[in-house]
């Protein structure tokens, strides 16, 4: 059969269904956009770190780097350069600030360097201009970042370094032409001398990058080492990368399941779409085998429609995909941002279009195919074998479906590490087992409507029995239960972490009534240090401060993991908050660490450096300290994972006296609001510290994990939106396709009315069906997945049966689809009674 | 041409009795030959109809189209025998309602190796010798049901099959259509020597028949047809 022909017989066929397809083509094209747009989110966020890194690292193999914000003597340079094996060795000083325009606050890396990193280092510093930038002793900044706080080229910016402001001048700005892709990296480039003298950090470096010679990286390496001593780190050049990747691995794999699920629902969506076309097909493939078409010209035929299908599909959901991407889902989770610097590029993926296409391509043939696979094969197979063959189907849906429940049992109990795999299978016997729920549903609302009066509900239930109806009404109760399966699950999840970070926040601050930090939304883990020692006796000779304590606290690059360092003063009542100990005696643990010697860590960091609790270890600060291991905890939201020790050992391994934070209790009898306003008058205006209450801080954490999970509630609402829409079309379809059915129900003599009531009967108990099975199986996908999350990556979770989501997603989705359906429900009832009437 | 040799088809029902469509069933159809198949609904007539079409296979018995029992054929021989050698003309409403009276004539063709061009040009002169010179390029829903009736026989014909199998061709006809496209099938299949099977439930499509067997509870029994009932150029 001629590829003609086949093109030939699609276009002639296509006139008679094509609203039909188009329906299919934006059920598939829906579910492209989703996966299309939490694709691109997803490679966003890795790949704007690894970008960034990359575009300045370039050729740079390793890197010697510091432990703690002070950086280390730009002497050790001299000694890395004169290495056997060295190439090239470039110095940087990297420095986290906050920069401040008129229009607003940006918080980026400004990184210091020399003419060498020009020639060496990627493209983000190769076009830097360094010439001009170093005879105005001024900085680079991308345009997007300029254009943001509302500052020019050739014009002073206020950079807000620990708790001091300087005021630097703002050379160039970097546009795309420029630096392409990295003109939505947050970073500012500046010559060496100029960054140190700005962050009063002259003859200091934190990284010197190396280049070595070909086939030398082991001798430079080991020549590294020993320079380093222990006190700095040895990594590889984009090493930025790897400890960002391991960062984001919670929520790539949130994204990577919501992903899947938004997938799953758009394919249902079109597959209710494509039912509507399975007569016409089915017919044609009836037709062609009986003149002689073989089973291989009758698949060549129907892959075309799914081809074209696909194909259009693809096109309208990349769209709608990039649509979505840009004008949703594109902002960077601000948690993460908090330690590495994540641009705002949007990086489009070739395997992003490739999974999405993918995905259509495969949606359409299965939607073309499955549901005439026996009449392509056996197109007159018996009818008494296959009702023999559909109870022994039954039989074996029923205990495969079991079996995936008790398989989700297992992962939950035994390994929650496996928890996409428990989500999978708990989907699969979702499906499985719906059918029978189904049945179920119906046969109990068959006996409870007998004692009812009126004759709408028998109708309804004869409607939910018949044969013909039931592969559309499982489709349509199929996409209500995913998308609420998938909705429960993830947000019930996101609901306990929420509630576990809010405890956190709140342990975090409950006894501390002030706290002075340095401003800026980079801060809001405190892990700014500054140098404020008149600024700390002024504080303390207020009037209304009780007692003023010194808060310290700062990322660290432990093995391949940047952890928070939490290090409050040891008199702090609540050092390590009870409900965060994992193992461990929590009143003990606090205890140890007040004393000195002791730190808690999470359960990640403990497992990977196979420590228990009372377990010796080094930590690797920038004077490298023994410590004995007081308690294991959660990740205090952190994905990383997070250590605490007391204030004064921190000085000690950071060889730094610097606070991160002030905290300051009132004298009995003092007003905080009062208190407040004397520490912002001894701050000065121009202060770049602030005061804010135990509650304004706790506030402010709260509001940064939310923004963390606001990306995977704008996908859970889409996605049940998606289905709503899906399962009112779909139904819709069905009830009207019914209204010469309907039209012979009124020449017996049922009314309107009667019919109406009927039909919305019939779409409450299939739609409600549907919902709350997917409700049910949500609360079990939200138990695992919150095991997960705790056992797994160690964030802090609060259990709860997610109930209220479950009944507000199952109300919510039922009651908007019932709606929808009412519409055309209300006008097939108003059908003219009429005998044998055309379908 | 065709010989059907003590042919049994049964359908098992569960724990009980099984089905039994056809019974052992022998009959045969010359070149040329118009045979009616008559018997009222679940008497086997289609079941009959699908296992010379080698699209069931009998649990006993053999049917031998020219010598060759095609119900031993494979999946791929079957359907090319079905597209060279059967024409199968069935109810109009499987016309494609899109598609042009053209189109649809040339469905079969198009399975071939000809392009739709070729095949639009071969089915031409059989269109307008079944009266639809003038509609070649309206869509199936705008036919008539006689027209649509034509269509189909025109796709049976258009791979100058041995055998044409009918199937109820006029039950969705009134009187006046059901002689008009039973002449024009008897006509045009003598004109092209094609033997045709005639399966039906109507005793007046039944009557233009050369020979009649009744089919009934899958076996075939005495019948005798009422001539009165076919018009004149009926034999």
């Amino acid at each position: 059969m001629k590829l003609s022909n086949v093109v030939r017989l699609y276009r002639v066929r296509l006139r008679s269904r094509i609203a039909q397809e188009v329906f299919a083509v934006l059920g598939i094209a829906v579910g492209v956009a989703l996966l299309f747009a939490s694709q691109v989110a997803s490679t966003s966020l890795n790949g704007s770190v690894r970008q960034l890194n990359a575009g300045i690292v370039g050729q740079m193999r390793l890197q010697i780097s510091a432990r703690g914000p002070t950086g280390f003597d730009e002497r050790l340079l001299g000694k890395v350069e004169r290495l056997p094996g060295v190439l090239a060795a470039v110095p940087v000083l990297d420095e986290r600030v906050s920069m401040i325009g008129p229009s607003g606050t940006q918080t980026v890396d400004v990184l210091g360097t020399d003419p060498r990193f020009a020639h060496l280092g990627g493209p983000l510093v190769r076009r830097l201009g360094y010439s001009r930038l170093a005879g105005l002793h001024a900085i680079a900044v991308p345009t997007p970042i300029a254009q943001a706080i509302g500052v020019t080229s050739l014009h002073p910016v206020e950079l807000q370094i620990g708790a001091s402001t300087r005021t630097a001048l703002l050379g160039t700005t970097l546009t795309s032409s420029d630096i392409g892709a990295l003109v939505d990296s947050p970073i500012a480039i500046g010559p060496l001398r100029y960054v140190q003298s700005l962050t009063d950090l002259s003859g200091r470096l934190t990284r010197i990058f190396i280049q070595p010679r070909p086939g030398e990286d082991a001798v430079v390496r080991s020549g590294l080492a020993r320079l380093a001593a222990g006190t700095l780190n040895v990594r590889p050049g984009d090493y930025e990368a790897t400890l960002f990747a391991q960062a984001a691995g919670p929520t790539n794999q949130s994204t990577v399941l919501f992903s899947a699920i938004s997938a799953l629902v758009g394919f249902l969506f079109a597959f209710n779409a494509m039912l509507l076309t399975v007569p016409e097909r089915r017919r044609l493939v009836e037709d062609l085998r009986l003149d002689g078409y073989t089973a291989g010209m009758i698949a060549r035929v129907l892959l075309f429609d799914a081809f074209v299908l696909g194909v259009l599909a693809s096109i309208v959901g990349l769209v709608l995909g990039e649509a979505l991407s840009v004008g949703l889902f594109n902002s960077n989770p601000g948690y993460l941002s908090l330690g590495f610097p994540i641009g705002s590029q949007r990086i489009v993926t070739w395997e992003c279009i490739a999974l999405a296409v993918g995905g259509a391509m495969v949606a359409a043939c299965v939607g073309v195919l499955a549901p005439l696979r026996r009449e392509i094969v056996l197109p007159l197979a018996s009818a008494f074998s296959r009702h023999e063959r559909s109870r022994k189907t039954k039989v074996l849906a029923l205990v495969v479906g079991l079996a995936c429940i008790a398989v989700t049992t297992i992962i939950l109990l035994v390994a929650p590490q496996a928890a996409v795999i428990g989500i999978a299978s708990l989907l699969v016997a979702l499906l499985l087992l719906l059918p029978a729920a189904l049945s179920a549903v119906v046969a109990g609302f068959d006996r409870l409507r007998r004692p009812l009066p009126g004759v709408s509900p028998y109708l309804a239930v004869i409607e939910l029995r018949a044969r013909a109806n039931r592969p559309r009404a499982l489709a349509i109760a199929a996409t209500g239960a995913i998308a609420v399966f998938g909705s429960v699950a993830i947000q019930g999840a996101h609901h306990d972490l929420q509630k576990g970070l809010d405890q956190l926040a709140h342990q975090l601050n409950e006894t501390q009534v002030l706290w002075v930090s340095p401003a800026g939304p980079g801060n809001a883990l405190t892990t700014t240090a500054f140098d404020a020692t008149a600024v700390e006796t002024r504080l303390a000779r207020l009037p209304g401060v009780g007692a003023l304590r010194i808060y310290r606290g700062s990322f660290l690059d432990f093995g391949d993991r940047r952890v928070w360092v939490i290090a409050p003063p040891p008199a702090d009542a609540h050092v390590i908050p009870a409900s965060q100990v994992l193992k461990g005696d929590p009143m003990d643990a606090a205890a140890h660490v007040r004393d000195g010697g002791w730190v808690a860590m999470s359960q990640a960091i403990a497992d990977e450096h196979r420590l228990r609790v009372g377990d010796s270890f080094t930590l690797p600060a920038p004077a490298p300290s023994t410590f004995r291991l007081a308690a294991i905890t959660t990740n205090f939201g952190w994905p990383p994972g997070a250590v605490v020790l007391n204030a004064n050992d921190y000085a000690r391994a950071w060889r730094s006296s610097d606070p991160s934070a002030y905290q300051i209790s009132l004298r009995p009898g003092s007003s905080q609001v009062h208190v407040m306003e004397e520490i912002e008058q001894a701050l000065g205006a121009k202060s770049a510290l602030v005061v804010e209450s135990a509650a304004q801080r706790e506030g402010r954490f709260r509001a940064t994990s939310r923004q963390g999970l606001v990306r995977l509630t704008q996908i859970s609402t889409l996605v049940l939106i998606a289905a709503v829409l899906a399962m009112g079309a779909a139904m819709g379809a069905m009830i009207w396709q019914r209204r010469p059915q309907l039209a012979d129900m009124k020449v017996d003599g049922f009314g309107g009315r009667v019919l109406w009531r009927a039909l919305l009967l019939e779409s409450a108990l299939l739609l409600g069906t549907g919902c709350s099975i997917g409700a049910i199986f949500g609360i079990y996908g939200q138990l695992l997945l919150s095991h997960a999350l705790a056992a797994v990556t160690g964030f802090p979770v609060v259990f709860a049966v997610g109930g209220w989501v479950a009944l507000q997603s199952f109300i919510l989705v039922t009651a908007v689809a019932v709606a929808i359906v009412g519409v055309p429900g209300h006008a097939a009832a108003r059908v003219r009674p009429a005998i044998g009437q055309p379908d | 041409m065709l010989v059907l040799r003590d042919v049994i088809k049964h359908y098992p029902l569960g724990d009980g009795e099984p089905v039994r469509a056809i019974d052992g069933v022998s009959l045969s159809v010359g070149a040329g030959e118009l045979v009616a198949l008559y018997g009222p609904s679940g008497s086997g007539k289609t079941t009959l109809l699908m296992m010379i079409a080698a699209l069931l296979r009998p649990d006993s018995g053999a049917v031998i189209m020219d010598g060759r029992n095609v119900s031993e054929l494979s999946e791929r021989d079957a359907a090319r025998y079905r597209l060279s050698e059967l024409g199968f003309v069935r109810q109009s409403l499987n016309l494609l309602a899109s598609a042009s009276a053209i189109d649809n004539a040339a469905l079969k063709l198009m399975g071939t190796d000809l392009r739709a061009g070729e095949a639009h040009r071969r089915v031409m002169p059989l269109l307008h010798r079944l009266g639809l010179g003038a509609r070649v390029n309206h869509r199936g829903e705008q036919l008539s049901m006689g027209e649509r009736q034509r269509v189909m026989i025109a796709r049976a014909l258009s791979t100058e099959p041995k055998l044409v199998l009918a199937d109820e061709p006029t039950g969705s006809l009134d009187s006046g259509r059901t002689r008009e496209v039973l002449g024009l099938l008897t006509e045009v299949c003598r004109e092209r020597r094609a033997a045709v099977l005639l399966v039906t439930h109507d005793p007046r499509a039944a009557a233009y028949a050369d020979r009649v067997h009744a089919l009934q509870d899958g076996r075939l029994v005495e019948y005798e047809p009422d001539r009165a009932l076919a018009p004149a150029s009926a034999p």
